[in-house]
């Protein structure tokens, strides 16, 4: 990863967004006193940077019982690159981590039925060439989760 | 919290705009679904207002200068798993705090800046907090797939 550097316009600008991404880019010039030219310019050279994205985050209510889970996954060394890639192609697996640890990948996923809990991580991870084991961990409780922040990458990117 | 909200088809489809493309104003979205542009925006006030959705700019790590990302279990002892939790988010470097089943207690997301910042938040400030028996570390070393549109939302968020 590369230094970023961010001047404190793009930070305010990421501030406002992050707390609604619908205020117009006039609001945003008025509150900021910087024409509405530059805060689309700068809107625009976040997103082609990756640095900004914008997205609906609905509740966890929308499917009342849905628990996050965490599967990790002891993949063989040599292969976790794509073993990882096929983990990211499993339905509802919202995240995957390459990690250094006890397990060499973490993948995220949000389940609204045990079963598909069990049937994700022994059915479709687990017997995928090269996973040796896989274990899985259920959030009972969010405590704390920060959605405005994340690893932005492109839509079937897998880098 | 409002447990009886209720997504209806046109709620949905709404959403499914504003995943494409959250800074679509209320008349481009209208015209895609046919709708008029105040209905459009009286569903988007009322899903706000009942703390269902959250229309964000989501910024990556790394334009905070977060650089180092981990994922620690935590095993605790002689103390409440959720005392510790809420003690844990109020630290500015763990952005997720969970509660688990399983062989530890609770996860949490670290990011930092580099890792020569890992000795103190490790020694000076985890070491501080009471109860936690043991830290299961897995360091981040890449980011293959990062989506998530569901969250817990707070009120005043």
């Amino acid at each position: 990863m590369s230094d970023i550097v961010l001047d404190e316009l793009d930070q305010d600008l990421i501030r406002l967004l992050a707390r609604d991404a619908r205020v117009s880019n006039r609001r945003i010039a008025t509150d900021l006193g910087v024409t509405e030219g530059t805060v689309r310019g700068r809107i625009k050279r976040l997103q082609q940077d990756g640095l900004l994205a914008f997205t609906a985050i609905t509740g966890y209510e929308i499917a009342s019982k849905t628990r996050l889970a965490f599967i990790n996954v002891q993949a063989e060394v040599d292969r976790v690159r794509e073993v990882a890639d096929a983990i990211a192609q499993v339905p509802l697996i919202n995240a995957v981590l390459l990690t250094m640890g006890q397990f060499n990948i973490t993948a995220f996923g949000l389940f609204e039925e045990l079963d598909t809990l069990v049937e994700t991580a022994s059915d479709r991870i687990l017997t995928i060439e090269g996973v040796h084991h896989v274990e899985t961990s259920i959030a009972v409780k969010t405590i704390k989760y920060n959605a405005r922040m994340a690893k932005i990458t492109k839509p079937g990117e897998s880098d | 919290m409002s447990q009886s909200f209720s997504f209806d088809a046109t709620d949905h489809a709404i959403v499914e705009q504003l995943r494409l493309n959250g800074r679509a104003n209320n008349q481009q979205i209208a015209e895609t679904l046919g709708l008029t542009a105040t209905t459009v925006s009286t569903r988007i006030k009322r899903m706000e207002d009942a703390n269902q959705l959250r229309v964000v700019g989501v910024s990556d790590f790394s334009a905070h200068g977060f650089n180092v990302l981990m994922k620690i279990a935590i095993e605790i002892d002689g103390r409440r798993a959720s005392d510790v939790a809420h003690e844990l988010a109020e630290l500015p470097e763990i952005f997720a705090v969970h509660l688990v089943t399983g062989r530890y207690d609770i996860d949490v997301l670290v990011a930092l800046k580099e890792f020569s910042e890992l000795n103190a938040f490790l020694f000076d400030t985890l070491s501080k907090v009471r109860g936690i028996r043991s830290m299961t570390p897995a360091v981040v070393v890449d980011v293959v797939k990062y989506q998530f549109d569901v969250a817990p939302i707070e009120e005043g968020q």
